[in-house]
């Protein structure tokens, strides 16, 4: 069974592609998002073989979002869409698998056995954006998008990938965000300064320099990141300082 | 007493001549006080010869000449200022010094000096805004009478001997006084007159005109056609007072009015050769009766003697068709309708362009709409058939419903030729589009109808309200990650005295924004078809609130329209 995420904005688009993939009986439907965001947290925690990705939704876009996942655990991608001349235009041009809605069952039985056939990965590159314009955020009950230029900082821990910005929404300035830090380091302005550490350049207030060729950055608005002795050289040269 | 009548009976002739002199064109400068060169030099040519006039029509007496010279040297510088006075006198006081005599030396100083009289004079007035004084002949009597007090004053003083002088100034004085002023008086009433036939001319040749132009605005404007062009000529015919009145396009008689409307009948085609030549060599003919011969083409005992046939021009030099006016032939074609005759064309002209240009206007608007209903977003039609496949399993009913909705939609986006709806149509179109939008957004999208009972039967033009609707669907609450909303509104404002009415379509999603393009071209013709409708004032305006909402207002005057 191929373990599958659908994500689409409309209700019954989602139940009916979900109803006739049960009828395949060849995937299991793990999860059902509403949105790319919501998405993005999905494929993350759950890591489908599969997503059945929508292109026209709110803010994130199907095509923006794949933008975001992390090539590494990237699931194969299939494409739908009631109509976008542009995008189809891509997915001919690279032989990206997708469906038009309404849903053919027969088209939807093709893709599933090739999907089969192969779990090979795609490259998607042709269809991914060099730089991220927002980056999707979770907050409590809500969602946020940052410009990554308003974040400062961003590391990650057990519970997955934080980042902290210079605006606060609802007294918070920290929201958990579905990208992994690889993703934000080559497509943000966000720089490494620590394994499990992402800093805005733009943001450091200072560098306190500490003992074993170690150092701390603090941020504009007080946030300390820790600075290895991997990323200081960079960093000083970064900023002509050696 | 003797030298009185001889000088008066000069002054006689002198005063045919400057009456008669008054009937050319030299006299038209001298009826204004315009300061122009041309006038000016008008002046100085016509008064010098009335200046050296008067000193050969003057009178051999005692070794001088008693004269009406001084009229022409006042004049001058009454209408001409006091360098036009000053160059009148001197040219008639250097004649009368090459005739010689005691009193020559003198003669020349006091013309030269009348001459600059007059000239201060028309200065004083001109100063104080009193131009019309200058043309009273009371003044120039008084003026003259000061310049040959002061004329004898100057040859008692310049003249020598003296005591020949004094007996000549006995001799002369009065004669010449009374002669001169009232001759000035009389030649300062000639130019008048002239004055005020031309200015009542003028009058009655701007007010016809206006009132042509003021009635016909408009009417061409429906078209150059039978019906429209009848109207002009009709008007035309009124205003002018001409024998007839005709107004033809290229081929036809399309508007005949007046004498011979019997055999002058619209429709028919074009007979006369000067109406084809003026057509075919884009010129205007006049046919006076006498130098160019004029007949009728179609009866022989038709009563029109003449006719004037001018070209109506489209753009590019293109004719049209003419305009012809007719006199019958016991009377002349006045003066007035001739040049009236040709502005007239000029203002018809302009106004079948205008009309051709609004046509075009419409024609593309329509081709606009024709646009905007094709422009069915696929999207949206995709959508909705994967959104009724999706119900049919769950709910059969309802997505049969939805189906009746999605047909009723595209109907009525295929009836292109309807020009406008009342606003209870509009609404149910917009219903039709949401009942399936909303099944659609199910969870995320809640539509409100606020709309007021007394502006459903209003008539707006088609496809109004659904393109905001769409509009605030596709780039507003479609892009929320929240719930969308959306609010139809509808209702009557007063607004300076006036009944308007203001529809509202407000989302809360705030997200229009005015450089976009591909919002606009829907937008953008919604607007341009209210403003066709209902003039400049009005229309569509869009006002966002970033991120909080967006609100698509349209405003028109309420009108209660009975049909349509």
């Amino acid at each position: 069974m191929l373990k599958a995420i659908v994500i689409d904005d409309e209700l019954y688009a989602r139940e009916e592609l979900t109803e006739l993939l049960k009828e395949t009986a060849e995937v299991e439907i793990i999860a059902s998002c509403n949105n790319a965001i919501e998405g993005l947290q999905k494929v993350n925690s759950l890591k489908p073989d599969v997503i059945f990705l929508d292109i026209q939704m709110p803010q994130v876009t199907g095509l923006d979002m794949l933008s975001m996942l992390d090539p590494e655990t990237m699931p194969q991608v299939v494409f739908v869409t009631a109509y976008d001349e542009y995008a189809l235009k891509a997915f001919e041009d690279n032989a990206f698998d997708y469906i038009l809605k309404p849903v053919e069952p027969a088209r939807l039985h093709k893709t599933i056995k090739r999907l089969k056939s192969s779990l090979k990965k795609c490259d998607y590159t042709a269809l991914l954006q060099n730089q991220l314009e927002l980056i999707p955020c979770a907050g409590y009950n809500r969602f946020v998008l940052l410009k990554p230029q308003e974040i400062e900082l961003a590391y990650s821990d057990q519970s997955g990938v934080h980042v902290i910005s210079n605006k606060t929404s609802n007294g918070e300035n920290k929201s958990s965000c579905s990208l992994s830090l690889k993703v934000l380091e080559e497509k943000t302005c966000l720089i490494r300064c620590h394994r499990q550490y992402l800093v805005n350049p733009t943001a450091i207030r200072e560098i306190k320099l500490l003992e074993n060729s170690l150092a701390e950055i603090i941020t504009c608005n007080g946030s300390v990141a820790p600075v290895s002795r991997r990323y200081l050289k960079a960093l000083k040269e970064r900023f002509s300082l050696s | 007493m003797e030298l009185i009548f001889s000088l008066l009976q000069q002054l006689s002739v002198y005063l045919v001549i400057a009456y008669l002199l008054s009937k050319t064109p030299l006299f038209m400068p001298l009826t204004t006080v315009s300061g122009h060169l041309s006038q000016r030099l008008a002046c100085y040519v016509v008064f010098s010869l009335f200046c050296i006039l008067g000193t050969y029509f003057g009178l051999a007496i005692e070794n001088a000449i008693a004269n009406t010279r001084a009229i022409g040297a006042v004049m001058g510088g009454l209408l001409g200022g006091p360098l036009v006075g000053f160059a009148v006198g001197l040219t008639g006081g250097i004649h009368r010094y090459t005739m010689g005599g005691f009193t020559d030396t003198a003669c020349a100083i006091s013309t030269t000096a009348e001459g600059l009289l007059g000239g201060l004079i028309h200065s004083y007035y001109v100063r104080r805004g009193l131009v019309d004084k200058i043309f009273k002949p009371a003044v120039a009597f008084i003026v003259l009478l000061i310049a040959e007090v002061m004329q004898m004053s100057i040859i008692l003083l310049v003249a020598q001997p003296f005591d020949q002088a004094l007996h000549l100034v006995k001799a002369i004085a009065l004669p010449m006084i009374t002669a001169n002023a009232f001759g000035a008086a009389l030649f300062m009433s000639i130019i008048q007159d002239r004055k005020a036939i031309y200015e009542k001319y003028s009058a009655a040749f701007s007010s016809k005109a206006l009132k042509i132009a003021e009635r016909s605005v408009g009417i061409l404007s429906r078209g150059f056609n039978q019906q429209s062009t009848k109207k002009i000529a009709q008007i035309i015919y009124e205003e002018t007072g001409v024998g007839a009145v005709s107004i033809t396009d290229r081929e036809k008689i399309l508007a005949f009015i007046g004498i011979g409307d019997d055999h002058h009948l619209p429709g028919t085609a074009i007979s006369s050769d000067y109406t084809k030549q003026a057509i075919e060599n884009c010129e205007l003919i006049y046919a006076d009766g006498y130098e160019v011969a004029y007949q009728c083409s179609l009866y022989n005992k038709c009563k029109l003697g003449s006719a004037l046939i001018i070209p109506l021009l489209g753009g590019e030099d293109k004719v049209l068709g003419t305009i012809k006016l007719y006199e019958p032939k016991q009377k002349l074609f006045s003066s007035i309708n001739r040049t009236l005759g040709e502005g007239l064309a000029k203002l018809l002209s302009n106004q079948i362009l205008t009309g051709r240009y609004i046509e075009q206007q419409t024609l593309l608007t329509q081709a606009e709409l024709r646009l905007l209903q094709a422009q069915v977003n696929p999207h949206f039609l995709f959508n909705a058939l994967n959104t009724i496949s999706a119900v049919i399993r769950r709910d059969p009913d309802k997505a049969r419903d939805l189906i009746q909705h999605l047909s009723q939609f595209f109907r009525r986006n295929l009836k292109h030729n309807i020009e406008s709806v009342t606003i209870k149509e509009e609404l149910a179109h917009i219903r039709a589009y949401l009942e399936v939008e909303l099944a659609r957004f199910s969870d995320r999208l809640q539509v409100d109808f606020l709309v007021e009972q007394e502006i459903l039967d209003v008539f707006v033009p088609t496809f109004t309200l659904q393109p905001l609707v769409e509009n605030a669907i596709k780039h507003g609450t479609s892009t929320l990650l929240e719930n969308g909303k959306i609010e139809i509104k509808g209702g009557v404002i007063e607004d300076n005295n006036q009944t308007l009415v203001q529809l509202q379509v407000i989302d809360n999603a705030g997200t229009y924004s005015p450089a976009e393009n591909a919002t606009g071209l829907g937008l953008q013709i919604v607007d341009k078809r209210l403003k066709n409708r209902f003039g400049e004032l009005y229309g569509l305006q869009m006002s966002c609130e970033q991120g909080i909402s967006t609100t698509a207002q349209i405003l028109f005057p309420l009108v209660v329209e009975k049909n349509k």
